[in-house]
């Protein structure tokens, strides 16, 4: 382990959270909404883990997970923080990381989530302009395939 | 005095003459300067772009949510086909995420074997992209040359995997086909012929006038912006930031084998022009090397096709930058959750950022300097011309036809098939003779 995720190790101890070790040079640790902002600012600014590779979402049944992907060096480090699926909101990282504008914008589209801050938050990236509000986001677990082909019309006649 | 006539004409078209100071012009969908399609909005001062705009995703084909209903094996095959320039290194980053999760080792002959396949690609995607550059910028002379040698590596791709683009040479833990006897002298050949053609270019890119009018001092970022938006590959490297997985994060053979780092602080097109073609031979002599020093030994571990609970992530170097993968497990056949980053997407921030201050005829080679790439398809259409009709076959059909075409044994004794394909031709004419 190196001394950037030791030393992270001790400051998310500090703000009542842990570290955890998926594997050699991956560790993961879980950051509520109301710390984000300042545990993201201190891994940038202050551990110079500058180098933000993507955000993923994953659909936890309860809860919608949003996960950064930070790589320093040899070093992966996922931040992970939850977010109601009821009331889908989340904190904007785009004031400290620039480049996370196009994946939160991805992140809107594909799991519904709207992050607060981010300048583009009200424009589509990746769905067509048509698509329709009544579908569920088409990456949650209760999107099916089949309903969004019937509800776009695009079911293709088996011969 | 009241105004003349002629005065109040005047007077009444000043307002429609004043035009605002900033015009917005769409670019794309389809355009010709976009191979793919993809949108941007341009804010424009009178040639000068001051703003862009994004909109993408007219190919996106939901392959992330496609994953989550295939297994584990299939889906390796279905994000290699992610992109058709670099096709291998999606299965190698998929393939190293759930590798990680089986606690299987891949035996050292087969990361040497990926290794080899890996850099061949990454010449191959380069010679493209310099034949592209050279396109755009007015100089098909190159664009044909290039792409002529381009084939040599494809050759070599070919003998080896048995496709040039779509290699299906990965699966879990190994790799599906050794490496053919006695290709060592061949590919050593054809990698010193590649190096000998690359220095040429190079030679040729920094003294053709055309080439340097068209990109020297366009499409500049400092390296700090570049660090801020996440810029990724070659787009990190050309202002000289040191991001590189082969060089950060060793996977496949690269620990092994000796890298060659490539950077520069020129930071325009130029420079990334010149950037790439030495990659190229950096990637030759890694070729060379990994051929003659490749170990003995099994290629392959067979891995069970149900992969514990658990995730991880992987990321690759490819041509056109990192990489990534996310894969989540919940110990069944098929995963929870994929997730692809490809270079692209990491590097349009840095991309819209080269456009703003350039002119409105930048555009291709500014676009084209980033190495764009998107989209993919899983279903085939057909047309009968005779009788106007129209099908389409699925993934699974294709799979069925791709066993019957090799199998065609096989095929005789799935009387399944023959409904299958017996809608426009027997099973018989389907064999490998007909096609």
């Amino acid at each position: 382990m190196s001394e950037t995720v030791t030393r992270l190790g001790g400051y998310a101890e500090e703000v009542g959270t842990k570290l955890t070790t998926l594997r050699k040079n991956e560790s993961i640790v879980e950051v509520g909404q109301d710390n984000l902002k300042t545990f993201v600012s201190h891994l940038v600014n202050d551990l110079h883990v500058h180098h933000l590779m993507t955000i993923t979402g994953l659909d936890l049944g309860q809860n919608l997970g949003i996960t950064y992907h930070f790589s320093m060096e040899r070093d992966t480090i996922h931040v992970r923080t939850l977010v109601p699926k009821t009331k889908p909101v989340a904190v904007s990282i785009v004031d400290i990381v620039p480049g996370s504008i196009l994946y939160e914008m991805e992140l809107h589209d594909m799991f519904g989530i709207e992050f607060v801050g981010n300048p583009w938050k009200d424009q589509k990236l990746l769905l067509p302009d048509d698509w329709p509000n009544d579908l569920p986001p088409p990456l949650l677990k209760s999107s099916k395939a089949d309903q969004i082909r019937k509800r776009l019309g695009l079911e293709v006649a088996k011969q | 005095m009241s105004a003349t006539p002629d005065q109040q004409r005047r007077e009444e078209s000043a307002g429609l003459m004043e035009y605002s100071a900033e015009s917005l012009v769409p670019f794309g969908p389809i355009h010709p300067a976009l191979k793919e399609p993809e949108y941007f909005k341009l804010v424009l001062e009178g040639e000068r772009i001051i703003d862009v705009i994004p909109r993408i995703g007219y190919v996106h084909r939901g392959l992330e949510k496609a994953a989550e209903s295939r297994p584990w094996v299939q889906n390796m095959y279905m994000f290699e086909r992610t992109c058709g320039i670099c096709s291998f290194v999606h299965s190698l980053c998929y393939g190293q995420a759930v590798e990680e999760l089986t606690m299987f080792q891949v035996p050292r002959r087969a990361k040497f074997i990926r290794t080899i396949i890996a850099e061949m690609e990454r010449i191959h995607s380069h010679l493209l992209w310099v034949g592209l550059m050279g396109h755009w910028a007015g100089f098909d002379t190159l664009f044909m040359w290039v792409w002529n040698d381009r084939e040599v590596v494809l050759d070599l791709v070919e003998a080896i995997a048995g496709n040039r683009v779509h290699k299906s040479m990965n699966a879990f833990c190994g790799v599906r086909r050794d490496m053919p006897e006695n290709m060592e002298e061949r590919i050593v050949e054809r990698m010193k012929f590649l190096t000998d053609r690359a220095r040429y270019y190079r030679e040729i890119i920094d003294t053709e006038e055309t080439m340097l009018k068209r990109t020297e001092n366009i499409g500049r970022v400092s390296a700090e912006t570049a660090e801020k938006l996440c810029a990724v590959g070659p787009m990190a490297r050309y202002v000289g930031l040191r991001r590189d997985v082969r060089l950060n994060d060793p996977y496949a053979a690269y620990d092994e084998v000796p890298l060659d780092v490539v950077t520069t602080t020129d930071g325009d097109v130029h420079a990334l022009l010149r950037l790439r073609l030495d990659e190229l031979v950096a990637s030759a002599n890694m070729v060379t090397y990994a051929v003659q020093n490749l170990p003995d030994g099994p290629i392959r571990v067979k891995v069970p096709p149900i992969i514990p609970a658990g995730e991880h992530s992987s990321h690759c170097e490819a041509p056109r930058g990192e990489i990534f993968y996310y894969v989540k497990s919940s110990g069944g056949r098929t995963p929870e959750r994929v997730k692809s980053r490809q270079p692209t997407m990491a590097n349009l921030p840095t991309a819209l950022e080269m456009l703003k201050g350039q002119t409105l005829a930048d555009i291709p080679v500014v676009l084209t300097a980033i190495d764009p790439c998107f989209g993919c398809m899983d279903r085939m259409s057909f047309y009968d011309t005779e009788t106007n009709r129209k099908w389409t076959w699925s993934g699974e059909e294709l799979r069925q036809f791709g066993i019957n075409y090799y199998f065609p044994e096989r095929a005789k004794r799935k009387p399944a098939l023959a409904d299958l394909v017996g809608r426009s031709a027997s099973v018989e004419q389907c064999s490998r003779e007909e096609f």
